[in-house]
């Protein structure tokens, strides 16, 4: 019998077209975000905009938790209001309904019974799936990254462009961290609610340690635990990105895929 | 003889419930193979099982001469699959997921997908989700069928289909028997196996209870008669009929007309020769169908 001409990444390739739409209401939302956001900045920074007083006003602790200390520079303004919240938020929810659709939504509507019946592995299934949100992550990473530049000057935020890249690198590799819990979930159990609660739950848990651990010196430890401060703990945009912390990120989602991907080819697809 | 499927105690339980108990199964190369049996009985469950999308509990299969689990993606690609529960959403057209499905199979034939198509009056520009259930499940058939593959499992193909489309459904079957093809189906309906399957299996609760081909099935099906008796005591006719050996569920009623009802197992000849003495002045002999004959067959068995 002779061999069926294979064609690249036909899983991949579907789930793309299955949700370009969708991909283009999230590319605008996150150019929205942006666009509402960094341009603000001219309004406010200067010697007199008198930034500091407002975040000074704010009651005590609240600043903290929102990352709202260093409002006066662009890269803490860039960094306080879309990449460590704006942003970080769409890519958590991005990513937890992607991740939780690609298998386990699919489970659960009872299709991924006849992809599985077809001439596809399930690790191939796997990869392919995940390969797809993971995609999708970076080309709102790109989105991002392409604004901010290109705002970069009119609004005075005044980045280092490498660190601009480097931030949204960052960024996206918080989203890839939750669509992998959410993916490694979903193809572990099958269940659309526990791969999105996996997935929203890394990023909130993060966020929640995060902010714990700015309150006070006593609890500054829970930052180690918390993925949301080894991405944005040095500040990447004046900084540049933190290549252990990406490296981390990126080891455990892959990890976590790995050990989803072993579990599910070795459990039943139920419809 | 070389079989397309070949099954060895093969059962699947989930927790205490036994989904499949035991299945041996054997369908010969180039045969039509049906399964019927009540929902629940299992039919299901024994396909996902050769799809490999569920794992045995214990026993062992062999499809196409492998085994499910380790022939993986390079044997499913010569197996075409229709679940029993078609789910099919999506904003894309029908023609635009089977050029999916067909990426993920064995090689399609250019034409082909159109051809089918055609012979099942399925628009393929239409949006898969906006479809009734009887053009998803003419989409269904087709991805199953495109590829020519060497084994169809096809569970309750017809479901859904009107009686002018199953009949091209029972044409496809046949076609495909012709080209060498295996076709295992299922259902829980007799008629759509009794025109189309060589050999018969009947499965209840994760049991194969019977398997045989369509003629001796319908050999030893079990009929129900009717007849009324005029000018004759109810007695007489009592004593007579209560001595055949395959007559059951005998009821009589006096009056002007006796009448009599009950079922006969197998050929009714000896209720003809029987009742000859008397004047009869109705006689009906009424089949069930195949698959609650034989499941009344087999729990009259189970009783003994």
């Amino acid at each position: 019998m002779s061999q069926s001409p294979r064609t690249i990444l036909p899983l991949t390739r579907r789930n793309l077209a299955d949700s370009w739409r969708g991909l283009l209401g999230w590319t605008a939302g996150v150019t929205g975000a942006i666009f509402l956001y960094v341009p603000l900045y001219s309004s406010f920074s200067g010697e007199n905009a008198g930034f500091d007083d407002i975040i000074a006003s704010l009651p005590e602790g609240l600043a903290s938790t929102l990352g709202f200390e260093d409002l006066s520079s662009g890269a803490g303004y860039v960094q306080a209001t879309y990449l460590g919240l704006i942003g970080f938020v769409l890519f958590t929810i991005a990513a937890t309904l992607w991740s939780s659709a690609a298998i386990a939504g699919d489970e659960e509507s009872g299709s991924l019974e006849l992809t599985l019946a077809h001439g596809v592995s399930r690790v191939q299934v796997m990869v392919e799936r995940s390969l797809g949100v993971i995609l999708r992550l970076v080309w709102l990473a790109t989105v991002s990254a392409l604004l901010i530049l290109a705002l970069n000057d009119s609004s005075g935020i005044e980045l280092e462009p490498i660190n601009v890249i480097g931030g949204c690198l960052t960024l996206l590799a918080l989203g890839v961290l939750a669509a992998s819990f959410g993916l490694a979930v979903g193809a572990t159990t099958g269940r659309r609610a526990y791969a999105s609660a996996a997935a929203a739950g890394i990023s909130l848990l993060g966020y929640v340690l995060n902010s714990l651990g700015n309150q006070s010196a006593d609890v500054e430890w829970l930052h180690t635990l918390s993925p949301y401060h080894w991405a944005f703990g040095n500040s990447p945009l004046s900084n540049g990105a933190d290549a252990g912390a990406l490296g981390l990120l990126f080891g455990i989602s892959a990890l976590a895929l790995v050990i989803g991907g072993f579990v599910f080819t070795r459990r039943d697809v139920s419809a | 003889m070389t079989l397309a499927i070949e099954t060895r105690a093969l059962t699947k339980r989930y927790g205490r419930h036994t989904a499949l108990d035991g299945m041996d199964l054997a369908v010969e190369t180039g045969s039509v193979f049906g399964m019927i049996g009540p929902n629940g009985a299992g039919k299901t469950t024994a396909m996902r099982l050769l799809l490999d999308i569920i794992r045995p509990t214990s026993g062992d299969a062999t499809v196409l001469g492998r085994s499910p689990i380790s022939g993986g993606a390079a044997l499913r690609r010569e197996i075409g699959f229709l679940p029993g529960e078609l789910l099919l959403e999506g904003r894309v057209t029908g023609r635009s997921l089977l050029k999916h499905y067909a990426e993920i199979s064995g090689p399609v034939a250019p034409g082909r997908i159109d051809e089918l198509a055609e012979r099942l009056g399925l628009d393929l520009s239409r949006h898969v989700r906006k479809l009734s259930k009887g053009n998803k499940q003419k989409l269904g058939l087709v991805q199953a069928f495109m590829h020519e593959p060497k084994l169809l499992v096809l569970d309750e193909p017809t479901s859904g289909l009107d009686p002018l489309v199953q009949q091209e459904f029972l044409s496809m079957v046949r076609e495909a028997q012709h080209n060498g093809q295996t076709v295992f189906l299922s259902s829980h309906v007799l008629s759509e196996i009794q025109n189309a399957a060589d050999k018969v299996a009947v499965l209840r609760n994760g049991v194969i209870v019977k398997v045989g081909d369509v003629a001796s099935l319908r050999a030893s099906a079990v009929r129900r008669v009717f007849v009324d008796f005029a000018d004759a005591s109810a007695a007489s006719i009592q004593s007579t009929l209560a001595a055949l050996p395959n007559l059951d569920h005998l009821t009589v009623t006096d009056g002007a007309v006796v009448q009599v009802t009950g079922t006969v197992e197998g050929h009714i000849d000896a209720l003809v020769k029987a009742i000859a003495p008397f004047h009869v002045v109705d006689l009906r002999v009424e089949e069930q169908d195949l698959e609650s004959s034989v499941i009344d067959l087999y729990s009259k068995e189970a009783n003994k």
